[in-house]
């Protein structure tokens, strides 16, 4: 277990510090591969330093904000850290591969040079989740952002109630962090459920949607954050279903996912209603999504 | 300091001339094909400024380009190593003072509205901001509406309160000026011999042409009633239905619209060793502006797209910044092919709050 | 021709005013937006819009009519609306009488025609196709606009002639507001056709066969001009590489892309691969400029000034605006500098010398000098020479040939039927964010993001039976070779057919075409391909 026993002072309060960039917003600052972990065939968790020492012993970021990642003639996306900012040093993204991008992302070998700006995006509202019992509810490739969380509540661990994280995909394969998971089931910090959508021979575990695990825990709506991230589709049945079994909307929290092209609020691409997912989330409590249909 | 003085027409070119020597110089130009456009001034013996049509464009051009490169960036193998190498070099604009000559007040109001996204964002682009920086305006309130203005409805014009740095009242022989921003103080202070005071008399005809023009439109567009509505019940299925029906999905509204500014940023490959990271003007209503990853649309299907653009005009505009973002122009009426405008917008939601029903136009 | 000429009868504007608009084998919303803006402001101001077409495209979903048909069928469609015309009276006899001949042949033609089989054949409701030709014939105004739905089958001459003897059987042509129109595709399409880029015309399609039209030429150019048409691009592009005497052997592309572009692309790949020389001159190094010997890069439409003609005959003239990029020519002075090479010295000193060239030498052109030009809105030809003005609608008192020839025509079935093995018709066309071979979009972020890959649209029913979804990939094969596209499942096709783009180099969809073509114009049938399509692991 790599993250978490650092317990290097951390302040939430702490802002976030932007990439000296020269007050310009736009420009990418190297950043160094320093480890790759495979985490299954099309999913690879990059662990990355800013180039330059100063710029990156300064850097410092939250759960659930992202940064946007440039290759060589492939443009940027957003991507969510899924590491824990209680790590210093270096920070993570995972990455599933899918279109020109990611797909070069998948050939990148360690020592190679990417550039990054960020951190950008409202974090998870840590300071409102101290005192609960948390529920972590992942679909996917959506395990990313909250594995970032994950680590940085065990890192203190203390502060929170029962942790449950409830894990669904689509095949056994596609699952990701398998061994860390495993190490805070066995050590007792968490209380794991995975799900596929599709077994196979080898899978001996349950089959069903995420959705369905919901029903074998016990649910405190008093005690209880949910925290969500997958598929808008899941997302909007997690929610539903959360709501049935009383949890109230503002005790859900979820991130969301949009095509970006600035991440600081400018591009327009990812407006959703009155708000901008860059700026105002990609972190959003249930109360705060006016329409689930089109998540 | 007096706040309204007067210019008289024939020294009006002289100004500018004036003004030229530490600006550029923008103002409408007719070019030799009859079109109008806002154009920088260098030869102001063979420039004919054009203050009886409406630019064809804005000025969202000049402060947000249709395309500029934002950064260079160098990639290659290291020698030794064979690892990746790649980094960015910005390439900003440098800063020049620039006057504004012959804005309308949709124009500038629209600019003000840029300025609510662009300066108040966590982080300031740098590039729209130094071009924003230096920028003078000399604007005109419009006396005479053209035929598809309606800024009385959106509260953009025809005359502005604030914003400009110098406003001009046409008197017949003479501009009437008001005096706006500081930077419009030190222009009049700079350049003294050009102004006299307003007397009553001017004031009282300034108020007069004021008056007049807002009596002179030609739309009648039921702006609040349409933010009225949208607020009550964004829906709307019917009307937006049928305004998809006839998109073409060229995107021209959003590149003509003063107050549409989303933009999409992208790499230009130039060799193997690098390229240019750009940025363009994009638009809501293509499809390719949310898809992501994996052909997932949160907005899909061209009525989908439709909606999210007048929406965001009429009522997530209003929910964030207190107003619609639409400044009455009516650029977008002639732009569109299939006639998918926001006047036509507004009067299908009109229609439907009466009939109850959309229905075909 | 049926008329005499080649072109737009009418001017755009024309289009908005009519009273019934009938549309054929266009997708114009997406082709041809500032036509289809004139038709949306016709519909708007009430005309019935018809729709000939067998893809529900986004025009159809604003007509009163759309006629769904099977690829191929306008004629046995044509020749029903005209029974139905011929039988309910609705011919205009006196302009038939005054202004057309050969009307017997096809009145005796349209009695064996019977409307039941028509639309049987093709595919349509019967009631469906007498309300169109009605609703055609009965309006004063009617327009007829074709684009290449119409041209690109085996019988696309024949095609265009029924349309045009649909046109003179009720009168709709030669007056304002009514009239034929073929929407032309490519910029300036229509003005290469005019400078004689046609195999047997020089320009202003005057006939390399008429002696006193030669003399002309050979008078101004001082050469001997040869007496017979020369090779269609399929000619040429469908050799077999062989190095007898008739076969090509050297070939000069200017901003063509036949590499991708024409039809049988095994073949054409074969022929220009035999070349013993090959010189392309293009923007960017395209598929075919890849196979070239000697690569000329020319400059834009931005780098150059000249003329471009439009659809509606419209010469207008394009100024430069930027300085050629990198070492680019405008072609004009690569075409001098290579003649001057060869030993025929060219001198020109701009554009609009050789405008007065053409000038001098091209009736239609006539009066199209290049400070005329400068108006604003240049000019519509035909304008012979200075004191003529801009001619807004053709065939104004007669046609060009005097009287309308009507051609009678019996349906031709394509060169493919959907049989056994290959059980679907291809149909092929275009998107609006992609232009041509993409040469140039697919170089623009923002056109490539909107349309990125090669999709065939496939009919929900069809992909139902194939297990096909949007998104997987599906092989398609023809009999002369197969691609791979990603599905996109939509009821823009009818059962049975499927539709791709030839956009897509990664997927060239003109392997799988044919290059059985028009016996009189050449253009080949992109528009019929029998194919199977099956599922790409």
């Amino acid at each position: 277990m790599s993250d978490g026993t650092d317990d290097k002072p951390f302040t939430p309060a702490n802002p976030t510090c932007i990439i000296a960039t020269g007050g310009n917003p736009y420009l990418p600052r190297p950043a160094v591969v320093k480890r790759i972990v495979e985490e299954n065939p099309t999913v690879r968790t990059l662990e990355l330093a800013l180039a330059d020492e100063i710029d990156n012993a300064h850097f410092t970021y939250l759960p659930g904000q992202f940064l946007m990642l440039s290759l060589p003639h492939c443009g940027e996306a957003p991507f969510t850290f899924s590491s824990s900012p209680t790590r210093s040093g270096s920070f993570a993204l995972t990455i599933r591969r899918a279109g020109l991008l990611t797909t070069a992302v998948h050939a990148l070998q360690r020592g190679d040079t990417v550039c990054v700006r960020g951190p950008y995006g409202r974090p998870f509202p840590l300071e409102e989740l101290a005192g609960s019992d948390l529920l972590f509810v992942a679909g996917g490739i959506g395990m990313a952002p909250l594995r970032s969380l994950l680590a940085y509540c065990l890192a203190h661990r203390s502060r929170y109630g029962t942790v449950t994280v409830l894990y669904g995909c689509r095949q056994p394969g596609e699952f990701c962090f398998q061994q860390e998971l495993q190490q805070w089931r066995d050590d007792r910090a968490i209380h794991l459920l995975c799900t596929v959508d599709q077994g196979d021979p080898a899978w001996q575990g349950r089959v069903g949607l995420v959705t369905s695990l919901l029903d074998e825990i016990e649910v405190n709506p008093g005690r209880l954050k949910a925290l969500v991230c997958g598929p808008g589709i899941m997302i909007r049945f997690v929610i539903g279903h959360l709501q049935e079994l009383g949890l109230p909307a503002g005790s859900i929290i979820t991130t969301l996912e949009r095509q970006m092209k600035c991440g600081i609020g400018l591009c327009g691409h990812c407006h959703f209603d009155d708000k901008l997912i860059c700026a105002d989330g990609p972190v959003f409590l249930g109360s705060e999504l006016p329409n689930l249909e089109r998540l | 300091m007096h706040r309204t003085l007067i210019l008289q027409k024939d020294h009006l070119l002289p100004l500018l001339r004036k003004l030229r020597k530490d600006n550029r110089v923008i103002a409408p130009v007719r070019n030799r094909f009859g079109d109008t456009f806002f154009t920088e001034i260098e030869d102001f013996d063979n420039a004919a400024i054009d203050l009886d049509q409406q630019p064809q464009t804005s000025l969202k051009s000049f402060f947000l380009p249709q395309s500029e490169t934002l950064c260079r960036y160098v990639t290659g193998k290291h020698p030794e190593s064979g690892a990746l190498e790649y980094s960015f070099h910005a390439q900003v604009p440098v800063r020049t003072p620039t006057v504004y000559f012959g804005v309308r007040s949709c124009d500038l109001f629209a600019v003000m509205y840029t300025d609510l996204v662009f300066r108040r964002a966590r982080e300031r682009d740098i590039y729209y901001d130094r071009r924003r920086s230096d920028a003078v305006f000399i604007s005109i309130g419009c006396a005479r509406p053209f035929a598809d203005c309606f800024c009385n409805a959106t509260r953009s014009g025809p005359f502005l309160d604030m914003g400009f740095d110098l406003q001009l009242t046409d008197l017949g022989d003479r501009w009437f000026v008001q005096i706006g921003r500081p930077r419009g103080v030190r222009l009049i202070e700079e350049w003294p011999a050009f102004f006299t005071l307003a007397s009553e008399a001017d004031r009282k005809a300034q108020f007069q042409v004021e008056l007049e023009a807002r009596g002179l439109f030609r739309r009648h567009v039921h702006v609040d009633l349409a933010v009225k509505l949208l607020q009550e019940q964004p829906d709307h299925a019917a009307v937006f239905a049928e305004l998809s029906r006839r998109c073409q999905d060229c995107g021209g509204c959003a590149y003509i619209c003063p107050t549409c500014i989303c933009f999409n940023i992208a790499d230009l490959r130039l060799d193997e060793d690098g390229g240019e990271r750009v940025r363009t003007w994009d638009a809501c209503t293509f499809a390719g502006f949310t898809r992501m990853t994996g052909d997932c649309n949160p907005v899909d299907g061209e009525t989908g797209r439709v909606r999210k653009r007048f929406l965001h005009k009429l009522l997530h505009d209003v929910q964030k910044h207190g107003r619609p973002s639409c400044v009455g122009c009516g650029r977008c009426v002639n732009m569109c092919f299939g006639g998918v405008d926001i006047i036509r917008c507004i009067e299908m939601l009109a229609a439907e709050g009466e009939n109850g029903s959309g229905g075909r136009w | 021709m049926t008329f005499g000429s080649g072109a737009m009868t009418n001017s755009i504007a024309e289009i908005g005013e009519a009273q019934v608009i009938l549309v054929s084998g266009s997708n114009t919303t997406e082709t041809h937006p500032q036509i289809a803006r004139r038709i949306y402001e016709g519909v708007d101001r009430g005309a019935r819009l018809i729709v000939i077409d067998p893809r529900r495209t986004r025009l159809a979903r604003h007509a009163h009519i759309h006629l769904q048909i099977r690829p191929g069928t306008d004629i046995p469609l044509l020749n029903g609306m005209m029974r139905c015309i011929l039988d309910e009276n609705l011919v205009d006899d006196l302009f038939v009488e005054m202004r057309t001949e050969n009307f017997l042949a096809l009145r005796d033609m349209l009695y064996r025609v019977d409307i039941a089989q028509c639309a049987t054949l093709c595919g349509v409701d019967e009631e469906q196709l007498r309300l169109a030709a009605r609703s055609y014939a009965r309006a004063q105004r009617s327009v007829i606009c074709y684009c290449l739905g119409v041209t690109q089958h085996v019988c696309g001459t024949a095609n265009v002639r029924s349309y045009a003897n649909l046109a003179m059987l009720t009168g709709h042509v030669e007056q304002e507001f009514t009239g034929v129109d073929p929407l032309r595709g490519q910029s300036n399409v229509q003005g290469a056709c005019d400078m004689g880029a046609l195999p047997g015309v020089l320009s202003g399609y005057q006939p390399v066969s008429d002696p006193s039209v030669r003399a002309r030429f050979e008078r101004a150019w001082r050469v001997e001009l040869p007496t017979t048409p020369g090779l269609t691009v399929l000619d040429m592009t469908h050799g077999d590489g062989s190095s007898d005497d008739a076969g090509v052997r050297a070939l000069y592309v200017m901003g063509e892309n036949p590499a991708l572009s024409d039809p049988d692309l095994g073949r054409v790949r074969a022929t220009l691969a035999g070349l013993d020389f090959l010189v392309v001159a293009d923007l960017f190094l395209t598929e075919t400029a890849r196979l070239a010997d000697v690569v000329f890069p020319a400059a834009s439409f931005a780098e150059k000034s000249g003329t471009i003609t439009n659809s509606e005959r419209r010469v207008q003239l394009m100024r430069q605006a930027i300085d050629p990029v990198g070492s680019s020519w405008p072609d004009h002075r690569i075409i001098i500098e290579l003649s001057r090479r060869l030993g025929y010295a060219m001198n020109y000193q701009s554009p609009a010398e050789i405008m007065e060239e053409i000038c001098m030498l091209t009736p239609i052109y006539g009066g199209m000098y290049h400070d005329r030009l400068d108006n604003g809105e240049g000019l519509q030809w035909p304008c012979p020479d200075r004191r003529h003005g801009s001619t807004q609608y053709l065939h104004k008192y007669s046609f060009t040939r005097g009287r309308g020839r009507f051609e009678p025509a019996g349906h031709v079935p394509p060169a493919e039927a959907a049989e056994e093995e290959f059980p679907y018709i291809l149909v092929t066309g275009r998107v609006y964010h992609q232009y041509h071979t993409g040469t140039m979009t697919r170089r623009s972020d923002l056109a490539n993001r909107e349309y990125s890959r090669p999709l065939i649209e496939v009919h929900p029913d069809d992909a139902r039976k194939l297990h096909l979804r949007s998104g997987l990939a599906a092989r398609v094969v023809s009999r002369r070779g197969s691609c791979v596209f990603t599905v996109r499942v939509s009821e823009r096709v009818a059962a049975g057919h499927l539709f791709a783009t030839f956009h897509f180099a990664e997927a060239p969809v003109n392997l799988l075409t044919g290059s059985a073509s028009d016996p009189v114009a050449r253009c080949p049938e992109y528009k019929v391909c029998a194919v199977r399509i099956e599922r790409e692991a």
